[in-house]
């Protein structure tokens, strides 16, 4: 028992430690050390993909004129990043009460141009007018970097052509659509020297000779000539380099990424303690040994017995009803039909 | 969906066969002719019903996501989590193996195409599988504090050496 635990513990008896070499409007670098390595990925994971930002996701097209189609208009309007500073405080329109738009869940955004001089004209994000109540002045807006306060180019229109459309931005995750990516990319590295051989480098004479070192080799000990393997040693620094798509800073999306986590947990810790009676945890084992889970009486097996049956028995602790297992359509059931 | 188990659950009462009843849609305005029967011969079923669909839809808004798989005991037991992946998996496996109660702890997700995620803890005497996972999920929340405040001391420090 004494082997890897406390070794790690020892590492670790510091706590994390997060070391910043370099942070602008786009991007920020930082070292996060005397961490698990599973954490660090946790931590990369959330800010790809779980981080709320605004997008576009409804566009209703009333003139399109241009050589376009309407639904390539529109998957293009949905990549445009959108300033997302508040977004916190908005909901989700499926969690919204509203009757589908309200300042508490959309931003809506119109665009309209026609090309009335005798050259091709261009339209960029920054002829999205945000047109809706907002929470704040900034959220919604199209984020615009470039120098001349252009922002991306939409579409191109030959003299007479026109586009007239409203578009609805919605609070999302880029686990349902990238285009909610707070995140353009995340840099994820350990171990530069490769001494903990997760990488099998691909080499012709000398692997050392062929493959560049590693912006971070610097950062850690080269090994030693004739170091034998250390079999025991974990990835202990991990270097990140965050890049922001626009929506948010990204320092903020580090931050944000952080509270996604804990807000996971809190949700989990939440529904485990709400289902918890008077009895305690201990009376909570009832049910997945009770009897009528073995015997697997009625048709439905496994299924609803263990957490259907006997209702303070359910696995959680809370009564029956409480549970959706206990209440299940055929959990209720049973009542009606024996 | 509830609407679809209610008329399911329907023929079920009436005795007949739910599959052949439901399998050809020509037999919609049929079945339509049943509710209408129900309703007229007795109200008392129609009541159950309308109160179970109730509940359904209460149900979807609210489901829980943790449940305790069959066959657990107080010190070993696997934990199925909805919506869950390798981002918690991994994270919370990590620290409750921290845990110096805990014999074994792993995580599973055994099918990608399945938005599930197994745990598996096992302790020992002394303490419950479930309080080692609440104590895991607690943990897990203290270190995201410390990273969080680090995170933003190493902010401030930065600023502080680039603006001087």
């Amino acid at each position: 028992m004494d082997y890897d635990p406390m070794v790690m513990d020892d590492a670790e008896a510091m706590g994390p430690v997060v070391k910043i070499s370099q942070a602008d409007s786009v991007r920020v670098k930082y070292q996060l050390s005397n961490a698990d390595i599973s954490f660090a990925n946790s931590l990369r994971r959330v800010m790809l993909a779980e981080i709320p930002t605004l997008a576009i996701d409804l566009v209703e097209i009333e003139e399109n004129s241009s050589v376009l189609a309407d639904e390539f208009i529109a998957h293009r309007l949905g990549l445009i990043p959108l300033n997302s500073e508040g977004v916190d405080s908005m909901f989700f329109s499926r969690d919204c009460d509203c009757d589908g738009t309200c300042e508490r869940c959309t931003v809506t955004l119109t665009l309209h141009a026609k090309c009335t001089g005798d050259e091709n004209m261009h339209v960029f994000a920054r002829d999205l007018v945000p047109t809706s109540e907002r929470i704040n002045s900034v959220l919604g807006n199209p984020i615009i970097t470039d120098a001349d306060g252009l922002g991306p180019l939409i579409l191109k229109l030959r003299p007479g052509q026109e586009v007239k459309l409203v578009c609805i931005a919605k609070k999302g995750i880029a686990k349902e659509h990238a285009k909610w990516a707070p995140s353009a990319a995340i840099g994820f590295e350990y171990d530069p020297h490769n001494k903990l051989h997760h990488l099998d480098l691909w080499y012709e004479q000398d692997p050392k000779a062929e493959w560049p070192p590693s912006e971070y080799a610097e950062w850690e000990e080269p090994p030693q000539e004739g170091e034998p393997f250390d079999y025991d040693a974990v990835p202990n620094r991990f270097y990140f380099n965050v890049e922001s798509a626009g929506s948010l800073p990204p320092d903020v999306i580090v931050s944000e990424g952080i509270k996604v986590i804990q807000q996971k947990l809190a949700g989990l810790i939440h529904e485990l303690s709400e289902g918890d009676g008077g009895d305690g945890m201990n009376g909570d084992y009832g049910g997945p040994r009770s009897p009528e889970y073995a015997t697997g009486a009625d048709g439905f097996g496994g299924y609803t017995t263990p957490f259907g049956n006997g209702g303070n028995q359910s696995s959680w602790g809370g009564a029956g009803g409480t549970t959706p297992y206990g209440t299940t359509p055929y959990g209720a059931g049973q009542s009606t039909w024996s | 969906m509830p609407r679809a188990k209610s008329k399911k659950e329907e023929p079920v009462e009436a005795g007949s066969d739910v599959v052949m009843e439901e399998a050809p849609p020509s037999h919609q305005p049929e079945s339509r002719d049943d509710m209408s029967v129900d309703q007229d011969e007795n109200d008392g079923p129609e009541d159950v019903e309308d109160e179970e669909v109730d509940e359904e839809e209460e149900e979807e808004e609210d489901v829980q996501r943790v449940r305790l798989l069959p066959g657990s005991t107080p010190t070993a037991a696997s934990f199925e989590f909805l919506n869950e992946g390798h981002t918690l998996g991994n994270a919370l496996r990590y620290i409750i193996m921290k845990n110096p109660d805990v014999e074994f702890c792993a995580y599973a997700i055994p099918h990608p195409s399945e938005a599930k995620m197994n745990v598996r803890i096992q302790t020992f005497e002394g303490t419950t599988a479930i309080q080692a996972l609440e104590k895991g999920l607690r943990d897990l929340q203290e270190l995201c504090d410390v990273v969080s405040d680090k995170f933003i001391d190493a902010k401030e420090k930065f600023a502080a050496s680039a603006s001087s």
